[in-house]
């Protein structure tokens, strides 16, 4: 298993449209693997393939406390989703920064799975709340872009001088 | 036991043994029977090592022929004259009279006139000897020269303040334990008993007394009533607030302060692993726990080494209360100033940061670490915490709201600053990254 390198906002990959995964590969289960093991190391509780710069619609994530519940799905979509929950969401693309971020509490998810089988589940709260997070990715989309323009604005500048600092040390 | 014979004896103890105060004190005054000679020992004991660069400085323009390295207990009994002729209202012919008596008892005859001339010639040449006398800050506020500079440089404006707040001695606060009575039921029966305190303003459980009373003697010591924790240590439970059913972790726990109010601030419902690195400090740890009727699960183990007791489970909260430089509560154990070298300020960031690094991984994901330290070193507090930050990308620092401290990286209370002792805190969240 490989540690990739993860893509930085303000990256323009972030901020793509990914292409739908046609078939299954040796490759894609080997990017899999080598997905979990780099958000795992980060350390982070899921990671999209354009955080990768991989623009395909695959995502992995992983909310359990001990790290054994480990979950691929290529070609996500949300097909149902009610309630309300507010997280306090952050970024392995926009390290250092945090807001709190609302979204459904509940979803119905719809994909595959690194097999290449059809799956249909629901999620609720943390799990809900990352799975919203990898797919925002897949669409160009990151957790700032749901807040308010001033807010976004401030966190941005907080990162831009977080990056810098990181880089005179 | 004669209380001058008996502050020498721990002086020397300190100076020329190496000893912590907080080792020798306890015995010290045990072998005193009087109450008055016990306190007054007490003072001597504090104030002499409090002025003790600064008695020094003094005594070197008195004594141009150093003594022998055989003879530091008549070198020292100087230094411990200079300080009640200069620092206590002891009459000048009882302070030199007891000290040279006190030198038979050393079987140094030879003593007595030396220490008569020393002696006798500050009194008369007092005003002219002080005026010799360096005023450098680290002689006019006697503390080591290397820690004046590494104040100087941390708070240009301050540091002045810090060198004069840390040789006033402390007030007595105490912390009320909320299951056995409320801070009003327990202020009431202290003015009943004709104690005259007050409630603390910046801590809810926290009451300041007038003066120090013997503690043991207040109403409801006996049922575990009270603690006795500067208001400062008292802002470590109040910033984490711990939750009924959470599992805690309390890093460097004796001798159980702050480990008692985490546990007083949930009503006992917290699962609580408290780890002391040092086998000798478990039992005040665990007998403070039983005099508050608290539970606790205790191990003797060093934090930062995971493997010999973490069973991979996840804490809500942990408290690193880390081993430092303690330059913070110099005005509580003045001893520090004569202990603490330079060189031992990178030896203590190091364990610092390992054990940030390693309890950072027993944090649960969205769970909170507070760091505290009673420094008031930035190395040990905002530029430990600003490296750490840098280290563990998914560490969120958290304000802390108060009106007390200062700073932007965690919150730095200087010695003295609204009555508390010198102290640091900062609190980081385990973010959640996706």
């Amino acid at each position: 298993m490989q540690k990739l390198d993860l893509v930085l906002y303000p990256n323009e990959g972030l901020r793509e449209i990914c292409a739908p995964i046609k078939e299954m590969t040796d490759g894609l289960d080997r990017l899999i693997d080598d997905m979990l093991y780099t958000m795992y190391d980060a350390p982070g509780i899921g990671l999209a393939a354009p955080q990768i710069a991989v623009q395909q619609r695959l995502i992995v994530v992983d909310v359990s406390e001990d790290k054994t519940q480990p979950l691929a799905i290529i070609n996500p979509e949300i097909v149902r989703s009610a309630g309300q929950i507010t997280w306090e969401e952050g970024c392995l693309s926009l390290p250092g920064i945090y807001a709190h971020v609302d979204r459904p509490r509940d979803i119905i998810v719809r994909g595959m799975d690194r097999d290449g089988k059809a799956i249909e589940f629901e999620a609720n709260d943390l799990l809900a709340v990352c799975i919203q997070h990898e797919i925002d990715h897949l669409n160009g989309k990151l957790f700032v872009d749901h807040l308010s323009g001033i807010k976004r604005a401030r966190l941005i500048q907080k990162f831009k001088k977080l990056q810098a600092e990181a880089q005179s040390d | 036991m004669n209380p001058r014979r008996a502050a020498l004896d721990a002086i020397l103890q300190v100076t020329e043994h190496g000893h912590s105060l907080s080792q020798v004190l306890p015995d010290t005054l045990n072998r005193i029977t009087d109450r008055r000679d016990r306190g007054f020992a007490q003072h001597l004991i504090h104030g002499t090592l409090r002025w003790y660069e600064r008695l020094v400085a003094i005594r070197q323009q008195l004594v141009t022929k150093p003594l022998k390295n055989k003879d530091e207990d008549i070198n020292t009994l100087i230094l411990l004259a200079l300080f009640q002729l200069l620092y206590l209202d002891t009459p000048a012919h009882a302070a030199v009279s007891e000290t040279v008596a006190l030198s038979q008892k050393l079987k140094k005859p030879w003593a007595r006139g030396f220490l008569n001339g020393v002696l006798r010639t500050f009194v008369r040449e007092q005003a002219e000897i002080l005026a010799k006398t360096p005023t450098t800050p680290a002689v006019q506020f006697s503390h080591p020269q290397w820690l004046v500079d590494k104040l100087q440089r941390a708070y240009p404006t301050q540091f002045e303040t810090i060198l004069q707040h840390n040789n006033q001695p402390p007030g007595l606060v105490l912390r009320v334990n909320t299951r056995v009575q409320t801070r009003e039921e327990f202020l009431t029966k202290l003015q009943a008993a004709g104690i005259k305190a007050a409630a603390h303003p910046l801590t809810p459980v926290g009451i300041e007394l007038d003066e120090g009373v013997d503690i043991t003697a207040l109403p409801s010591f006996e049922q575990g009533g009270f603690s006795v924790q500067d208001a400062a240590a008292q802002q470590a439970a109040l910033i984490l607030q711990p939750q009924a059913g959470m599992r805690i972790l309390d890093a460097c726990a004796a001798p159980g302060g702050k480990t008692c109010h985490l546990l007083e601030s949930c009503d006992n419902q917290a699962w609580l692993l408290a780890l002391e690195k040092e086998p000798n400090r478990m039992p005040r740890l665990q007998q403070n726990l039983a005099r508050l009727n608290l539970q606790a699960h205790t191990q003797v183990a060093d934090a930062a080494d995971l493997d010999s007791w973490w069973d991979g489970q996840l804490f809500d909260q942990i408290l690193l209360d880390a081993p430092c430089s303690a330059t913070g509560i110099i005005r509580r154990h003045p001893d520090i100033k004569h202990h603490r070298r330079e060189t031992d300020i990178s030896a203590l960031t190091d364990i610092q940061a390992q054990l940030l690094d390693q309890l950072w991984r027993t944090l649960k994901p969205g769970g909170l670490m507070l760091y505290a330290t009673c420094s008031i070193l930035p190395d040990e507090n905002a530029d430990q915490i600003q490296a750490f930050l840098q280290r563990q990308t998914d560490a969120q620092l958290q304000p802390i709201s108060t009106s007390w401290g200062q700073g932007e990286m965690g919150k730095q209370i200087l010695p003295g600053d609204k009555g508390m002792d010198g102290f640091y805190y900062a609190l980081m969240r385990k973010g959640e990254r996706a």
